[in-house]
């Protein structure tokens, strides 16, 4: 009779043991797969960068651009959200916007379609962008 | 070669075709008709991180990329 109870406890731990195995080898992958995917974004980003944008990022994390319609500077940080300072003439950081594409894309990505929203189409991007005061 | 670029949530999916082949042409122009239809902005990269958005399709554009509609975050 105890031998079959501690044979059920065995059982039960061996289970846990796998589930638990199972469990980090899945998290584990998927911390890869994201890695991977936004090794592969940031390629394609400084790929479509200027030289100039391009030693910015590599350098600060961060790039600058010239808005299409206004000529207004910009500063893109590395992230998806709430990353695209407005920046006066002294470089000094006026709003914050936040707009992305949608679905969900890597930083990378976000960076690179942003960038070409605000040196393309600048008032249609903010126009739906949200923004909040430095 | 030229290549379509489509940002997805693997970073991006990659098509390309020999713009001599008519039949490989006519199916990346289908393929910039859906995409363009379903919201996504066509943007040539023209280098030096200069781009330009594309409208309708350029069969000699080297590097066309294809990003989701915008959205306010």
């Amino acid at each position: 009779m105890i031998w079959a109870e501690v044979g059920k406890v065995a059982v039960g731990a061996v289970l846990m043991a796998i589930s638990a195995g199972v469990t980090i080898l899945l998290v584990a992958g998927m911390e890869a797969t994201s890695k991977r995917v936004e090794r592969k974004a940031v390629t394609l980003l400084q790929l479509w960068l200027s030289p100039e944008q391009a030693e910015q990022y590599s350098s600060h994390g961060h790039f600058e651009v010239v808005g299409s319609d206004t000529g207004t500077r910009y500063r893109i940080r590395h992230g998806r959200m709430m990353n695209i300072d407005q920046l006066d003439s002294a470089g000094n950081k006026v709003c914050e916007w936040c707009f992305a594409p949608k679905g969900n894309l890597a930083a990378g990505d976000c960076m690179l379609a942003q960038k070409i929203a605000l040196e393309r189409f600048e008032s249609g991007a903010l126009a739906i962008a949200n923004h909040r005061p430095a | 070669m030229a290549t379509q670029i489509v940002m997805d949530h693997t970073g991006d999916s990659r098509h390309q075709f020999d713009p001599a082949d008519a039949a490989a042409v006519a199916e990346a122009e289908a393929r910039f008709k859906r995409l363009a239809g379903a919201g996504f902005a066509a943007v040539k990269r023209l280098g030096e991180g200069k781009s330009e958005i594309l409208r309708s399709f350029d069969p000699t554009a080297e590097e066309t990329l294809f990003i989701p509609r915008l959205q306010g975050g």
